[in-house]
């Protein structure tokens, strides 16, 4: 069967070029702005999804993991004691500096184990082991601090807060959603470090006995700590998300960014079309004079619109995908799960037929009749 | 008597643009019949083209009826309208209105897609018709590679695709020199008579007149007899 809108858009090049490249760039914003934002989304969940725990117990009402509040150690005891724990830990979370060989001071958070190697913490360590931390003041570093602290090796040392660490290893992804660069250390290191994180945690994370209930020892320990958060690590990472989505503004600015590349890409699709529609008004005239139907023509629109739509999605994935190393070049990952690039296409196969209607509304009262003027 | 093929009954026209009340077409009873080709000459605006529209189920008139290829036509019955337009009828045009990103073959294969003939059948249609019209060593050129004359024979083998028993032409001969319309004419006549088809042409070109089997008039939207 002849397709008269494919032999149209590349009789129309420049045309067709243009409407794809908009679509493209649409998709591209919405691919890699949205990718940024799960990116981050990521960091800011990444050692909850990582260190294995069944439920962590947290301070009262903190929104984040990296924004952590410190109560009694002793809190760890008391969720020992609970059927259905089969291991319960501290862990401290906390902001320090790092007195960096230019003499500057740059920011680190710090993650404290007594015993790391109970925990999937940390998850990556290409360089040294966790099982080191114990010996004296030692830290395995991430290697994104490079950024921020400049070169550093196996065997260097750093000052934080005033005391020396060895950097006995390195891990990998292990930083937290505004890229502040993770450090690993023993659990006494850290709270001799801080005057408030003596005697004091950041979090208990609790390992379940295997078959043991959740839900009932979620509850008895919240029984147990009515002054404490207990969450599953799901809850934990769905709070730490909504944190950064909610709090800061980030949702709405990607709402708002998601908007405006859907925007460019109707308008680019739907001005094209409908000059392109306008153009050969015409030969749609003709094609009703020969018998056609409005059906015949918004079939030629609609088939262009999905043409515009499958190229330029592709298009913007290409450039999508390309954008990644560059990103992780400078720390930021952009994430595109199979199915957000699905919902994405399925959003630009949409967004173009959206557009073609602006041209289903101007061709269903095309006159046949013009085929008999000059 | 040839039967007849096309027959319009009394049509009027009226179009209304606010106050404005312009009568196009008064009364007009007419018909062709099958093989023969009738001429329809008038000066401008009178009511030549609105009849072409009428006769071609493209405008409905406001009074009076059409039938084309024993249907008779009622008046807002735009589905049955489109159907015998798509069966019945081949429109050949003063612009030609080929389509300019399509082939010969594919204008004319085009229109046979949009008939419901479609792919192989479609194909071999349209290049027995692009044969016919003589231009079987130009069916995979563009429009704009063809000159006039040929452009108007990929219209006529656009008309003639599907086989549909009324030919319409509107000016068919405007815009081509003197031997090319020629030409062209002497195709119609040649396709009236060996196919049975009913042409009917409206022109200002006294040469169709050597063509016409029956020359008509049109003075203010009456027939009025041809000089």
């Amino acid at each position: 069967m002849v397709s008269l809108a494919r032999r149209n858009l590349l009789h129309d090049r420049l045309r067709f070029v243009i409407t794809v490249a908009g679509v493209a760039f649409a998709v591209t914003l919405v691919l890699v702005q949205v990718g940024l934002f799960l990116g981050l989304l990521d960091k800011a969940t990444v050692t909850i999804r990582h260190a294995g725990a069944d439920l962590w117990i947290t301070s009262r009402h903190t929104p984040n993991v990296d924004f952590a509040r410190t109560f009694p150690e002793t809190a760890v005891l008391r969720a020992r004691g609970v059927a259905g724990v089969a291991r319960a830990d501290n862990l401290i979370v906390s902001f320090m500096n790092v007195q960096l060989p230019s003499g500057a001071v740059e920011g680190a958070v710090v993650y404290a184990l007594a015993d790391f190697t109970a925990w999937n913490l940390p998850w990556d360590v290409p360089e040294g082991s966790a099982a080191d931390l114990k010996r004296g003041y030692r830290l395995l570093m991430d290697r994104s601090a490079v950024l921020r602290y400049g070169p550093f090796a196996v065997g260097d040392e750093r000052e934080i807060l005033g005391r020396r660490f060895r950097i006995v290893g390195t891990t990998r992804e292990a930083a937290s959603f505004t890229t502040t660069p993770i450090v690993f250390m023993d659990y006494e290191n850290a709270q001799e470090l801080l005057e408030q994180l003596r005697g004091n945690t950041s979090y208990v994370l609790v390992k379940l006995a295997p078959g043991a209930d959740a839900a009932a020892v979620q509850a008895e320990l919240r029984r147990r700590l009515p002054y404490n958060d207990v969450l599953t690590s799901e809850q934990w990472a769905a709070q730490s998300r909504d944190y950064w989505v909610k709090s800061t503004g980030l949702g709405m600015n990607m709402g708002v960014t998601v908007f405006l590349g859907v925007l460019v890409g109707v308008v680019i699709v739907a001005q094209t079309l409908y000059t392109s529609a306008v153009e050969h008004i015409k030969e749609f005239g003709t094609v009703k004079a020969i018998g056609g139907s409005n059906l015949d023509i918004y079939r030629i629109l609609g088939e262009q619109a999905l043409i515009a739509a499958v190229l330029g999605f592709a298009l913007g994935a290409v450039f999508s995908y390309g954008a990644r190393p560059l990103m992780a070049g400078i720390q930021l990952n952009v994430l595109l799960p199979p199915g957000f690039i699905a919902v994405v296409f399925v959003g630009t196969l949409l967004m173009c037929l959206g557009a073609a209607l602006f041209s289903f509304r101007r061709v269903a009262g095309i006159d046949p009749a013009l085929v008999f003027r000059g | 008597m040839s039967q007849n093929v096309l027959r319009a009954d009394g049509v009027t026209k009226v179009f209304e643009e606010g106050r404005q009340r312009v009568e196009v077409l008064r009364g007009i009873t007419m018909e062709v019949g099958a093989g023969e080709v009738v001429a329809l000459e008038g000066p401008s605006g009178s009511g030549k083209t609105t009849l072409l529209s009428i006769v071609g189920l493209i405008l409905s008139p406001t009074a009076g009826e059409v039938e084309v290829a024993g249907t008779r036509l009622r008046r807002g019955d735009s589905a049955t309208q489109r159907e015998v337009r798509r069966r019945s009828i081949g429109f050949v045009f003063q612009q030609y209105n080929l389509f300019p990103a399509l082939t010969a073959l594919e204008n004319v294969e085009y229109s046979l897609n949009v008939r419901g003939v479609r792919g192989r059948r479609a194909h071999d249609e349209a290049a027995r018709v692009l044969e016919r019209v003589g231009l079987d060593d130009r069916q995979h050129f563009l429009p704009r590679d063809l000159s006039g004359g040929q452009k108007q024979r990929v219209a006529i083998a656009r008309a003639l695709a599907g086989s549909p028993r009324v030919l319409l032409a509107d000016e068919p001969t405007a815009n081509l020199d003197t031997t090319t319309g020629g030409q062209i004419l002497d195709l119609f006549q040649e396709l009236a008579r060996s196919e049975g088809k009913g042409l009917l042409v409206v022109t200002h070109d006294p040469k169709v007149r050597r063509i016409a089997d029956r020359v008509v008039g049109i003075r203010d939207g009456k027939l009025a007899e041809a000089a």
